[in-house]
């Protein structure tokens, strides 16, 4: 029982595309999608679309969280095994970051002296560098950090 | 490492870790709902921070690019013609938005999996208070940008507040500076949005993880094999501090896509307020309570000493909210159970709690299509109806379903 299984985020995915969806389907356009063309959301579409992105965010948590811990937990540790291939992602995902990187200061720099970078293009770059952080973090804790699960005393004395 | 054994030797940061840095934490993949709540908050304040410094929390007319407008207003349309201005704004609303489910659906795991019982009742009360004080401070701050929206939106708020009998008055006067909107509105708002509300959900949400700490979290029924009577988990630093970074990095990818792609209150659209008032409803938590005062008449008055009433709004607006918050406020003392709760109870195995929590979704649920009476042409009678009896229905179906195929209370 509550095992650390697919079930609770294959349906939280399930459930944010319904939600985006529903809010796509609200029969008004989704503001600035394409173009910069802006008009108000409707709170309802606000309402669907915030529960979406939190069902998003859970469902990609979840499914990193068996990735790099399991589905139950066993006292004791494991020592990292990076296969030989892991560091050619990883160096490879840490270029991308870097020209994301460089990339975002760019559109800064062009936004304050050339004309005004749209803001789903702004969002988009930063995202993706935090996305692929995310990725990077992940694979560290994968291959190089090792596991380890402890038993702890229900009675101690911290914080008091 | 050598930086750490020169600030070990000083300050003995060995003895730190093995102390405090190896708490052990269960892993399920339904815990990061608080700790989603928290990376909002996080963001709030980081984002927060920018705005602050851009932001003029005035209504006295200056002019921007030729126009007469509200300073307030003005300093956002200045925060979003910044490099990144318009999508950290953005951010922020879509973060408050955020923080406001993730505590909500925090507490409903909760209170299906047991854990709010004896020993963690005062946890459960300082859920309770965040998720009121975040609906409070998200509501503030939407009367910030001080366009008509915000304007019309805070005065529903306003109107609400001050129809507390006796107290209403004060409290106006406390959150609002007097009547609303006025020249003193916007710095007393301001002040309670960016200090003294944050520092008390600060100083909450640090008791809060506190006592989580001292408690220990529920864990799940198998750790009950693996370790009996103990705590089965991964240490604090450094597996569940990656977690967190890998959880934070997610949190700020998804939210920066978002608020980039769909701007959450395009100032600009709604323009400063004017002398007509815009068509709108409140934010999508408050839905459920305006659809309330869509339903209660105003003709529902009873009149008190000392020329006071309990109007329709008060009684849409608090007393139901807060018989309500009293309710699940006094939830742990009904249990009157004396054994601890280690572990995560299955809401399969508590057919009463789970069908009335589904009641209540559906009370909300119901309500909240309220706040739509008018579009759909519905009635007054016709929602009282659905009020009651979609409610029961949901409830008694939940009921009979989790004992049809699951059996017993357990």
């Amino acid at each position: 029982m509550y095992r650390n299984d697919a079930t609770g985020p294959f349906f939280a995915l399930l459930l944010a595309a319904a939600l985006y969806l529903s809010a796509y389907l609200d029969g008004r356009r989704i503001a600035a999608m394409g173009g910069g063309y802006e008009d108000a959301l409707t709170v309802g579409q606000i309402g669907l679309i915030t529960f979406a992105t939190l069902f998003l965010i859970y469902a990609l948590i979840g499914f990193f969280s068996i990735w790099l811990e399991g589905v139950e937990l066993r006292p004791g540790r494991r020592l990292p095994s990076p296969g030989a291939a892991v560091p050619l992602v990883a160096v490879l995902l840490a270029v991308i970051e870097a020209a994301l990187g460089g990339f975002f200061v760019r559109l800064m720099l062009h936004h304050l002296t050339v004309e005004p970078v749209s803001a789903a293009a702004q969002g988009a770059v930063f995202g993706a560098m935090m996305l692929v952080g995310a990725v990077l973090l992940a694979i560290y804790k994968k291959y190089y950090l090792g596991d380890e699960v402890l038993v702890e005393e229900e009675h101690s004395e911290v914080p008091w | 490492m050598s930086v750490y054994r020169w600030l070990d030797e000083r300050l003995d940061l060995d003895r730190l870790n093995k102390k405090f840095m190896r708490k052990a934490f269960p892993v399920h993949h339904s815990f990061f709902l608080g700790e989603i709540a928290l990376f909002s908050f996080i963001v709030l304040v980081l984002t927060g921070i920018f705005l602050t410094l851009n932001f003029e929390p005035s209504s006295r007319l200056v002019e921007y690019r030729g126009e007469k407008l509200p300073a307030a207003y003005a300093s956002v349309l200045y925060i979003d013609s910044l490099p990144f201005g318009k999508v950290i704004r953005s951010a922020h609303h879509w973060a408050a938005n955020i923080m406001v489910a993730s505590v909500f659906l925090h507490l409903l795991r909760i209170l299906l999996t047991g854990a709010y019982k004896r020993p963690r009742e005062i946890n459960w009360i300082l859920g309770l208070l965040l998720l009121g004080l975040t609906v409070v401070l998200a509501f503030i701050g939407y009367a910030l940008p001080f366009d008509a929206y915000a304007v019309t939106a805070t005065q529903i708020g306003y109107g609400i507040a001050k129809s507390i009998p006796y107290l209403g008055d004060w409290l106006a006067q406390l959150m609002f500076g007097g009547e609303f909107p006025s020249l003193r509105s916007l710095p007393r708002l301001y002040a309670l949005h960016v200090l003294w509300l944050p520092l008390l959900l600060a100083a909450l949400i640090g008791l809060h993880l506190l006592i989580m700490i001292k408690q220990k979290h529920t864990q799940p029924r198998y750790a009950e094999e693996v370790a009996p009577g103990k705590v089965l988990g991964v240490p604090m630093v450094p597996m569940q501090a990656t977690m967190m970074g890998i959880l934070f990095l997610l949190y700020l990818g998804s939210l920066f896509l978002l608020a980039g792609a769909l701007i959450a209150h395009p100032v600009e659209v709604y323009g400063p307020p004017g002398t007509s008032t815009p068509v709108l409803k409140p934010e999508w938590y408050f839905l459920w309570l305006y659809g309330l005062l869509q339903m209660i008449p105003s003709s529902w008055q009873i009149p008190l000493p000392g020329g006071a009433a309990i109007t329709s709004e008060f009684i849409g607006g608090v007393l139901i909210p807060g018989l309500l918050g009293l309710v699940a406020l006094l939830l742990p003392f009904l249990d009157t159970r004396r054994t601890k709760m280690r572990y995560l109870e299955l809401p399969s195995q508590h057919p009463m709690r789970t069908s009335v929590t589904v009641g209540l979704l559906f009370f909300f649920f119901v309500a909240t299509f309220a706040g739509w009476k008018e579009e759909f042409g519905m009635t007054n009678a016709q929602l009282w109806a659905m009020l009651v009896f979609i409610p029961l229905g949901a409830w008694l179906a939940t009921y009979v379903l989790i004992r049809q195929i699951w059996g017993k209370e357990g």
